[in-house]
């Protein structure tokens, strides 16, 4: 069961694509489930009434995934709601303290059973749920009160809930910048999308949007052509350097680059490229050129070149070498 | 075409001579079939005795790169002669392979 259980979780946040800090399991030592029955022995009639032996934990990064994963629990295994128990909800307005999600729960048998272990299905177990700042804030409680053996002096304990206090809002921080970056990628997606290129700075996640738009699509399928060529597809983001380095501050920078220097930028390859039986290219090929010919456009030499490469791919032994290259090509070209 | 290949564990060193093109592709790709296996590969390539590749090179190239990515493995070509680092750059594969 300490295996299966974590197994199921892990599967049902993978197919909800939910990314956790972590997913513990355990089964509760000898040592401990005595002490937990000297204490409240009186609580339980048979061994099978402990519903935590085995224990499963799921640590995530927002607060908000708590309540994402709670879901995910539900629809896994069936929840015996009468031991669950949500400490979030149980502190005063004025108290702070442990807050964690606890579900105890059985694997139902449409999920899986054993016909050597028809009882499987009845044993419960615990799945705590929790942020990782929860969960740190949890281990120092335990470390340093709750189950010590010595009692704390009451200014400590104030220390940590106070210290609960902070981390509960700092989760709620967390949760609200992933929010405003969201929103914020969304915003820049739609204007990318509705063609409002000015209003949005060239950036990670701009350029990310604007190149699922392929602005280079029928530029590379007019060089491809020259040779019949097959297109490699690659990433273009390690372009936006190069293109910073351009001068580019937007999206519509960008744009009035491509919209500018195309046609040029295909002449150049077809006297480079067509001259060979080359028929095969990547598909970072006519944004390259395209750089490459706005730098000698605006009247760069090797020099700007090498830096355009360097803008590219780093610092590299062939960058002087190609440059002057390319330089020297244009220039025959120009005769 | 002439390779070479010494290996020590996950780490292959190559030695390429010559030319790579229609005549010797396919014995090529023979040849660097011992790189397509194990995992987490470091494949380098010396290329100092490398005349020329054609489109068919690259393509063996590539495959190997893919594949080395594949398995979490790196891949690099170095010491390429100006003819044959052209080629790599006027197709654009200087953005696919590491040539350093």
């Amino acid at each position: 069961m300490r295996e299966l259980v974590p197994e199921f979780i892990a599967r049902s946040l993978e197919e909800a694509h939910v990314l956790v800090t972590a997913l513990e399991s355990r089964v509760k030592t000898e040592e401990s489930l005595a002490g937990k029955l000297a204490l409240k022995g009186g609580k339980y009639a048979s061994i099978r009434d402990v519903t935590d032996i085995v224990g499963a934990r799921v640590i995530t990064f927002y607060s908000d995934d708590v309540d994402k994963i709670s879901a995910l629990v539900q629809k896994t295994f069936e929840v015996d709601w009468e031991n669950s128990v949500d400490k979030r909800t149980q502190h005063s307005i004025e108290s702070f303290g442990y807050m964690s999600l606890h579900y105890v729960c059985r694997i139902p048998a449409c999920l899986y059973s054993d016909p050597d272990f028809p009882e499987l299905n009845e044993l419960r177990f615990e799945v705590q749920m929790r942020t990782a700042l929860q969960h740190v804030w949890a281990n120092m409680y335990h470390d340093t009160g709750y189950k010590s053996g010595l009692e704390v002096p009451p200014e400590h304990l104030r220390t940590l809930n106070r210290l609960a206090g902070v981390l509960e809002l700092a989760d709620d921080e967390f949760s609200r910048v992933r929010a405003r970056i969201n929103d914020y990628r969304r915003k820049v997606q739609s204007l990318v999308s509705d063609g409002n290129f000015d209003e949005v700075s060239l950036n990670g996640d701009s350029f990310r949007s604007y190149l699922a738009l392929d602005p280079f699509g029928s530029l590379t399928a007019r060089i491809a052509a020259i040779n019949q060529a097959e297109v490699q597809e690659v990433s273009l983001m390690p372009y936006m350097g190069a293109l910073r380095y351009l001068g580019c501050q937007t999206i519509g920078d960008v744009e009035r680059l491509r919209v500018k220097y195309s046609d040029l930028t295909y002449r150049m390859t077809v006297h480079q490229i067509g001259q060979t039986d080359l028929d095969i290219i990547s598909s970072a090929l006519a944004l390259q050129n395209l750089c490459i010919v706005c730098v000698v456009e605006r009247g760069g030499g090797a020099l700007e070149l090498e830096k355009l490469f360097e803008s590219i791919d780093g610092p590299s032994p062939y960058n002087a070498s190609r440059a002057r290259s390319i330089i020297a090509f244009i220039d025959k070209l120009r005769k | 075409m002439n390779i070479k290949i010494n290996a020590q564990g996950n780490h292959y060193d190559v030695i390429l001579e010559g030319r790579i093109d229609t005549t010797n592709a396919d014995q090529f790709q023979k040849d660097v079939a011992p790189l397509m296996a194990g995992d987490s590969p470091e494949i380098d390539i010396d290329c100092t005795g490398m005349e020329y590749t054609s489109s068919q090179g690259l393509r063996i190239f590539l495959m190997l790169q893919k594949s080395v990515n594949a398995r979490g493995g790196k891949m690099v070509m170095r010491n390429m002669k100006p003819q044959v680092k052209e080629v790599f750059d006027i197709t654009g594969f200087s953005n696919i392979i590491k040539i350093v």
